[in-house]
């Protein structure tokens, strides 16, 4: 059939010189001039906030990795999947679990939405995490983006917070009792919890404590149910889309990504560089959550049973890390105060770190202090959740990967704690108090004191030394066994090198201030260590307790 | 690669996942089943419609079989929804649709495509699909579309598909008469070999029995988590292991229950007598080996009864059936015509053991004075209230026998009351017909007790 | 996707002066077979890749459209079984009345089913057997046996369903299906034969 000769560019120039067209779209023809490119990012709401240009260095996967578009990706995957999945779901406990099971039999490509929700919401959280760590490792939190690296941090917070609200909304197994669990730390708030220390005091019950005012009540229940699908859906993502706006803005105005480390650095055009990959990193994020979601489904368990708790009864396994800490801490200390001072160290990390080196690049040599200690703590974080995840069976036993749930684990053996009325020895607690705050302010201290640098090799040997003569000691005498040995010299010596050894080489010259807040953080980070070895390999339940205030740690 | 070729790539990706999810969403596994019932009717209609000789009728199966052909596939339910139930068991199950299958019949053999069996009897007649659902007779997810998860063999669902006798269970929720009932004979063997057997001596059933294990009332709701899953490991079920939750699970509450029976309990619960695992040893499961002394067929009672103890499921008042009243003594005669006045309550009216009528308003009798027009309304009302029901013993030596039932049968209307004062009201209260109402033999012997209490002349009569 | 050249000189591309969402929604897509890669000029490529995202939108797009119309719902079905034909008497029976909002009506030929809404604003007429007629307690409305007009502000003649006698005997209505024009509605589907000897 002949058809009418079309010139295609003739009605292209129509169409783009028409009123209409020029109305919604302002710009007119393309012409690939820097004119035009710069035109296409300052002339769109939604890319004006990139520079025109930008640095090469910021375009390189193997330098960003992509995480921050990645996770804002998600994020828009998530709300756009989220508001779908509204239209067939009711945040009551007589039919949220049947809609959920109306959404996997029912509904037209529910079970897909459904895993896709689930899907991107956990690898949201590993996005962020990753990003994070990038960030770190580049020093893009540095003067003058520390207060962008807070509200990173804030960020990180609220994703892990929506992810646990949106964990209850299934209302199966699952969820009431990894949201008990997550929930019950809040009761072991120090002052605001009605079961942490110098709660009762100030007359914190049940029914009115801060636990209360997060569950509506004094069990997860209908109230839960309800406050939590609100926040999920609207506070948190509300208050998240406006630190996103922060977020940017200041990534804006911080000159962007790849902080410069040479003066007058020449630019690329970010119209189509950066775009390109910014669409691609989209599109590669899009694909592997639509395949992921086809090939998995989202678990889904018997509905929820406030009569029946499951064995073992796991918290989400971003959280889970925080739930084994719970094997070897008091919950005031698991719950509340590792998970803030994780949050604010986090946070403090830029106003105590003073190393101006390592900006806009990867610098393993030039700050071998942050880079060491940070990449400790994400190693450890994972460590604790894989542990929580993989290695903890019924009754939170030990179970090895290869060892089937379904085997019978003997009773843990009694435990026993070192200072305190139980304790080793008469008058152990008057011992103890004194004894365990000599130990921290030593440790706290010395580092700083000693004013030359010690030989790390020499001082490790010489410690490590001591404790295999210990262990010999104790194997000697029939009180240790060999594995016990192991895990005295690796644990210990591990918070040795990591929270003596380190500090005293690189951060002595710090001024009192950051270096005192440091410390701490470098600590408490290491008392995780030395208690899991005090827990794992001596049945240790308590180092010091304090029965009066109830304050054991 | 070049980001333009990769621009195409993840486009195409993008595009061929999505296509993929929803084809996959689409290739449902109820659509087969579905259309091939459709096909199947349409060709039973045309072979008829080819068979038919008038050819009107002929051609109205014709367009019947045309439009069987092209039914809209759908997801089905029936939605009972005083119970709770949402059953979408007819999506696949469509002979026992009744918008699809309004007879209810069909001639096919095999499940998914044949329709209720025992459609006719009483038993099913009786639960009508749209008020019961299927799932609270059959037990099953309702709510599934797919072959597993709706029969409830997977991990997660509690209430699996009740297998055969089973089923019994499910009358035992509802019916408080199920000793009695045709239909529930299995259950109602099951509770009788409970006794029997002696399990009431250590399982209280609400607590009536012993207390040295576990209450059974309300087995049926044992959630899973409270059994040691892996003691399903155990049990040998016709000479097999049972199936486990990975694959159409068989680790349910009646496999459990019935294991019990038909395996040795202290192999099924060996625990920990040596005290490998625990602080102290634990014995194996007391519970006696039965296996010699219940058949499977018993054991299948047993487990039948047992599955309908439930208190988790509300059934709504209006389908609870209660149990039959309690027995009647043995009386026959005067004695038997007693009862009989007791039971149907001609106390009320004619005072208790017919001695005395109680008031009736208006109404002539002994106690009142002559009637006098100008009485006036106070006096007149105060004598209408000592109005009386006939007294029985005074009326009743004057009829025979058989005369005597004849009245009770036909009644008193209200019409011929003899009444006080006749510009009054008439007396309300009557007596009604008890015809159809007392049966033969009891108004019989109701008519030997009036006679024996009637009030006697002096020659006896 | 590794990065060979961290300085590419700006590539001319043909597209119009369009704003890109720089994060791709994941909408969907209209079934479209995968564009071949050989002997495809620059241009036809990057055509085939916009073409295969404009298709993913619109796919997107049309299944969401699909996703909002639900395969099951909560409210009694729109059909339902009215019982056997033979336990209703002459007139009009208002035993579905409450439940389905459904008049049965039987006449010596047979039987329609009316739907008990009011076409002027959607009330719930009444049926006034002593004097013939159904009237409207909101603004007056009066309606014949056949559901005709004959007073009050109702524009047009009341709804009468579909209705089927089965083989059983019952008489299955379907209110989804509606009609309420004289000559119409007393034909088949909305008026079922009944009149046995």
């Amino acid at each position: 059939m002949p058809m009418p000769a079309l010139d295609i560019e003739k009605i292209k120039k129509e169409i783009i010189d028409s009123q209409l067209w020029r109305s919604v779209f302002r710009g007119g023809l393309w012409k690939d001039t820097p004119r035009d490119r710069a035109g296409h990012i300052i002339g769109n709401v939604w890319l004006h906030l990139h520079p025109v240009k930008v640095r090469p260095r910021a375009l390189k996967w193997a330098y960003s990795w992509g995480m921050g578009g990645i996770s804002f990706a998600l994020y828009l995957l998530l709300t756009i999947t989220g508001v779908v999945l509204m239209f067939y779901y009711r945040p009551t406990i007589g039919l949220a679990y049947r809609d959920i099971k109306d959404l996997e039999f029912a509904v037209t490509l529910g079970m897909f939405l459904r895993n896709a929700h689930r899907w991107a919401a956990q690898a949201m959280v590993v996005a962020v995490i990753a990003h994070m760590v990038r960030v770190f490792l580049t020093g893009a939190y540095k003067k003058p983006r520390e207060f962008n690296w807070g509200i990173g941090v804030l960020l990180l917070t609220l994703t892990l917070f929506l992810s646990f609200t949106g964990y209850l909304l299934p209302w199966d197994q699952l969820a009431i009792w990894a949201v008990t669990v997550g929930t019950n730390m809040a009761g072991a708030t120090p002052v605001l919890g009605n079961e942490g220390p110098l709660g009762s005091l100030v007359g914190m019950r049940i029914n009115n404590d801060v636990r209360f005012t997060l569950l509506g009540g004094t069990m997860v229940g209908e109230n839960t149910l309800l406050r939590f699908y609100v926040m999920h859906c609207v506070a948190v993502p509300l208050v998240v889309g406006i630190l996103l706006i922060l977020h940017f803005w200041r990534i804006r105005k911080d000159s962007f990504s790849a902080a410069p480390y040479e003066a007058n650095e020449e630019k690329i055009d970010v119209w189509p560089h950066l775009v390109k990959r910014e669409y691609i990193g989209a599109a590669g994020t899009t694909i592997f959550i639509m395949i992921w979601s086809i090939l998995q489904n989202a678990p889904l368990e018997a509905i929820a049973n406030p009569n029946v708790t499951t064995n073992p009864s796991k918290a989400p396994w971003y959280f889970v890390g925080l739930q084994e800490l719970l094997v070897y801490f008091d919950p005031w200390i698991a719950g509340v105060v590792m998970p803030g001072l994780i949050i604010v160290g986090l946070i403090a990390i830029p106003y105590i770190d003073t190393n101006p080196k390592g900006v806009g690049y990867y610098a393993w040599k030039e700050r071998p202090f942050a880079n060491t200690l940070f990449m400790l703590g994400v190693v450890m974080w994972f460590a604790l959740i894989y542990i929580g995840y993989a290695l903890r069976g019924p009754n939170y036993a030990w179970y090895w990967p290869w060892e089937s749930w379904f085997m019978n684990k003997p009773a843990p053996p009694p435990t026993w704690s070192v200072f305190g009325p139980k304790g080793v020895g008469a008058y152990s607690m008057l011992i103890g108090i004194p004894l365990m705050g000599a130990i921290a302010s030593a440790w706290m201290l010395l580092p700083k004191l000693i004013q030359k640098e010690l030989d790390g090799k020499k001082t490790m040997g010489a410690f490590l030394g001591l404790l295999a003569l210990w262990a010999g000691v104790g194997m000697a005498m029939g009180k240790m066994g060999a594995i016990q040995g192991g895990y005295l010299l690796f644990f210990v010596g591990a918070s040795f090198y990591f929270g003596f050894v380190l500090p005293q080489r690189h951060i002595r010259t710090l001024d009192w201030p950051r270096y005192l807040v440091t410390m701490v953080l470098v600590v408490s980070t290491m008392s995780v260590l030395l208690k899991m070895c005090a827990n794992l390999a001596f049945n240790i339940k308590y180092v010091l307790t304090i029965p009066a205030i109830s304050m054991n740690i | 690669m070049s980001y333009r070729k990769a621009f195409i790539v993840s486009n195409a990706l993008m595009l061929a996942s999505f296509i993929w999810a929803f084809v996959k969403d689409f290739r449902a596994e109820w659509r087969p089943y579905q259309a091939k019932y459709y096909q199947m009717s349409a060709d039973v209609l045309e072979k008829k419609a080819a068979a038919e000789k008038d050819e009107k009728k002929a051609a109205a199966l014709k367009v019947e079989a045309r439009k069987m052909r092209s039914s809209p596939m759908e997801i089905k339910q029936i939605i009972a929804n005083d119970l709770g139930r949402f059953d979408r068991c007819v999506t696949c199950h469509v002979g026992m649709d009744e918008y699809t299958n309004p007879s209810l019949k069909n001639d096919f053999k095999e499940n998914p495509y044949k329709s209720h069996p025992k459609i006719d009897e009483a038993l099913v007649k009786a639960h009508p699909f749209t008020k019961f659902g299927c799932t609270s007779c059959h037990s099953g997810q309702g709510l599934a579309t797919q072959v597993e998860p709706a029969h409830g063999w997977v991990k997660h669902w509690e209430k699996p598909m009740l297998k055969g006798a089973h089923i019994q269970g499910s009358c035992v929720k509802c019916h408080g008469d199920f000793e009695n009932l045709k239909g529930a004979e299995i259950a109602a063997q099951g509770k009788k070999l409970f006794s029997k057997t002696g399990c009431q001596g250590c399982h209280a059933i609400n607590g009536w029995g012993g207390v040295v294990s576990v209450e059974l009332g309300d087995i049926a709701d044992k959630p899973f988590e409270r059994i040691a899953g892996y003691n399903f490991k155990n049990i040998v079920m016709d000479g097999k292991e049972l199936k486990n939750e990975h694959h159409h699970n068989e680790w349910n509450l009646q496999n459990w229950i019935l294991a019990h029976l038909v395996n040795d309990p202290a192999k099924v619960t060996p625990n920990d007598p040596f005290a490998h695992y625990n602080a102290e040893p634990i014995p194996p499961s007391g519970m006696p080996d039965f296996t010699q002394e219940l058949s499977r067929a018993d054991a299948d009672a047993i487990t039948a009864y047992l599955s309908g103890m439930t208190k988790e499921e509300v059934i709504p008042h209006r389908y609870h059936v209660s149990a039959p009243p309690a027995k009647e003594p043995a009386l026959s005669g005067a004695a038997h015509g007693k009862f009989v006045f007791a039971k149907y309550g001609c106390q009320g009216c004619h005072g208790l053991d017919a001695k005395i009528g109680r008031r009736r308003f208006n109404a002539a009798g002994e106690k009142q004075a002559e009637y006098d027009e100008k009485m006036p309304e106070k006096e007149q009302l105060a004598q209408m209230n000592l109005g009386e029901e006939p007294t029985l013993p005074k009326l009743v030596g004057t009829y025979t026998h058989d005369e005597l039932i004849h009245k009770i049968e036909m009644g008193v209307p209200a019409s011929d009351a003899k009444k006080w004062s006749p510009k009054g009201p008439m007396p309300m209260v009557y007596m009604p017909a008890w015809k159809g109402k007392i049966s033969k033999q009891e108004l019989a012997d109701l008519s030997t007790w009036l006679r024996s209490i009637a009030v006697k002349d002096e020659s006896g009569f | 996707m590794s990065e060979t050249n961290p300085n590419p000189a700006p590539e001319p591309s043909p597209e119009p002066a369009k704003p890109v969402v720089p994060a791709a929604a994941p909408v969907a897509a209209a079934p479209k077979p995968l564009a071949p890669k050989k002997d495809m000029s620059r241009g036809d490529f990057l055509w085939a890749g916009w073409g295969m995202l404009a298709a993913f939108l619109a796919a997107t797009a049309a299944a969401g459209a699909r996703f909002m119309f639900p395969n099951v719902i909560y409210e009694p079905s729109q059909k339902f079984n009215a019982g056997a034909a033979a336990t209703y008497d002459l007139g009009v029976s208002t035993k579905w009345l409450n439940e389905q909002r459904v008049w049965i009506v039987r006449t010596p030929s047979g039987f329609y089913a009316m739907w008990a809404r009011c076409t002027h604003l959607g009330c719930t007429p009444n049926w006034w057997g002593d004097q013939n007629r159904f009237k409207c307690p909101c603004h007056g409305s009066n309606y014949t046996l056949d559901g005709d007009v004959i007073a009050g502000p109702a524009p047009m003649p009341l709804w009468r369903a579909k209705v089927m006698l089965a083989a059983t005997g019952d008489l299955i209505v379907d209110k989804a299906v509606l009609e309420n024009k004289p000559g119409k509605r007393e034909q088949a589907p909305y008026f079922a034969d009944y009149a046995p000897s």
